[in-house]
C-alpha cells in the first residue's frame, strides 16, 4: 500500500487504541523507506521496540545541531552499537549557522527565543532528510508539552515536511504514553538511556538550552526555561470545528 | 483555478496573529490579487463560512488556502509558503519556511 492511499484520519481513530509496538509494526509492514527519529533520549525506545520487530528495517536518524551534550554524542554511538544499525546524523546548513552566529553570537536564542536557532539547527537539516523518505516514526507525546492546544495524533499526513505533490506520513506511536510508560519500559527491557537522565534531566535537548529539573516540575520546564510559555494561537478549536 | 483563503477570527473577535502576519506579507507581494474569496472563520459562530471549510477539510490550523481546479479534488494548503511556492510559483526564502513550519509545529521542539 502506498502512502497516498491511507486515509490517516480513520486511520488515526483505528491505531489510537493500539500499543507502541502494534503501531510501529504497522508502520514498518506499511512502508519500505521510513526512518525513526532518535533525539539521543528516550525515545531509544522506538529504536528497540523497531528492532524486535524487524531488525532489517530498522532505519534511523539523529539531528546534530552542533550543541549536543557531550553525553548525547556517546549515547548516539552506544545506541548505533548497542543495536549493530547504521544512524545517519544529519547536520545544519553551514552557511545559514555561519550567518546567524556571525550577526547574532553564540547565545542569540537567550536574547531573541529558541525558534531562529531551532529552525536552522534543527529544522532544515530535518526538512532536507524528510525529503529522502516515504514516511517517518517520533517519539513524541502528547505530556510533553501541555500548554499547547496541539493534540498529537498517532499517525498523521505531515503536509509541512511531504515533497511537492507528494505525501509523507508521520507516525507518533508513543503519543498516549506518559513518561512513567516510556520509563518502565526501558527499566524492563534494559534499553540503554542517556546517563544524563540519571542526572536530573527529564527532556533532553541542546546544551545551552536543557537543564536539569526539580521534584514535581514539568519536564518542559528544563527547556527553553527562559522563555515565557505561549499558548499555540492559530489552531481552529477542534469544539468549533466539529458539529 | 480558484482560490479562497480562510482567515480566523478568535474568540475575542480579533484577527489571529499568523492570519495578520500571512495577510501583510501577501499584501506586500501583491498577492491578495491572485485570491478569489476570503472567508472568515470566526471562532465564535460555528456556522461561519471558514469553520464549515475547515470541518469540510478536516483542516485545524488558520489561515489555510482551498485551492480549486477543474476535474481535480481541491486541495488545502495550511503552510503558507508551500502554497506560495507550489500555486503561485513563486520564490520564498528558506529562512522563513523554516521558521513557520517550526511556529506551526511547536511539538517539533522535542525531536
Amino acid at each position: 500500500m502506498t502512502a497516498n492511499l491511507l486515509n490517516t484520519l480513520d486511520l488515526d481513530r483505528e491505531l489510537s487504541n493500539q500499543s507502541p509496538q502494534e503501531i510501529i509494526a504497522y508502520a514498518l509492514e506499511q512502508f519500505d523507506n521510513i526512518a525513526i527519529s532518535f533525539s539521543g533520549a528516550e525515545d531509544v525506545v522506538l529504536i528497540d521496540m523497531a528492532h524486535r520487530i524487524n531488525p532489517e528495517k530498522v532505519q534511523v536518524f539523529s539531528l546534530d545541531t552542533g550543541r549536543l551534550h557531550a553525553e548525547t554524542y556517546r549515547f548516539i554511538e552506544k545506541v548505533r552499537e548497542h543495536y549493530g544499525i547504521q544512524i545517519d546524523v544529519v547536520f545544519p546548513d553551514a552557511y545559514a549557522v555561519n550567518n546567524m552566529v556571525r550577526e547574532k553570537g553564540l547565545f542569540s536564542f537567550y536574547r531573541d527565543g529558541h525558534k531562529e536557532c531551532c529552525s536552522i539547527r534543527k529544522i532544515g537539516p530535518l526538512r532536507r532528510k524528510l525529503l529522502t523518505v516515504d514516511a517517518w516514526v517520533t517519539g513524541q507525546r502528547r505530556d510533553q508539552s501541555p500548554g499547547t492546544r496541539t493534540a498529537i495524533p498517532v499517525i498523521q499526513d505531515d503536509k509541512a515536511f511531504a515533497r511537492p505533490d507528494d505525501t509523507l506520513t508521520k507516525f507518533n506511536p508513543l503519543a498516549n504514553w506518559s513518561s512513567n510508560q516510556v520509563w518502565a519500559y526501558i527499566r524492563s527491557n534494559n534499553v540503554p538511556y542517556n546517563e544524563l537522565h540519571d542526572r536530573g534531566y527529564i527532556s533532553i535537548g541542546c546544551e545551552p538550552c536543557t537543564r536539569a529539573t526539580g521534584p514535581g516540575q514539568h519536564e518542559r520546564e528544563g527547556r527553553w526555561w527562559w522563555e515565557e510559555a505561549t499558548m499555540k494561537e492559530c489552531g481552529l478549536h477542534a469544539v468549533n470545528t466539529q458539529k | 483555478m480558484k482560490i479562497t483563503l480562510v482567515k480566523k477570527i478568535k474568540l475575542d473577535g480579533s484577527l489571529c496573529r499568523k492570519c495578520e502576519d500571512v495577510q501583510q506579507k501577501m499584501e506586500a507581494a501583491d498577492q491578495m490579487s491572485l485570491i478569489d474569496e476570503v472567508l472568515l472563520a470566526d471562532e465564535r459562530d460555528t456556522s461561519s463560512p471558514g469553520m464549515v471549510l475547515a470541518r469540510r477539510y478536516n483542516v485545524e490550523q488558520a489561515p489555510f488556502f482551498v485551492v480549486e481546479r477543474e476535474g481535480q479534488q481541491p486541495e488545502t494548503y495550511t503552510v503558507y509558503f508551500k502554497f506560495v511556492k507550489e500555486v503561485l510559483n513563486q520564490k520564498t526564502r528558506e529562512e522563513d519556511e523554516l521558521k513557520e513550519i517550526l511556529n506551526d509545529n511547536p511539538d517539533l521542539d522535542f525531536l
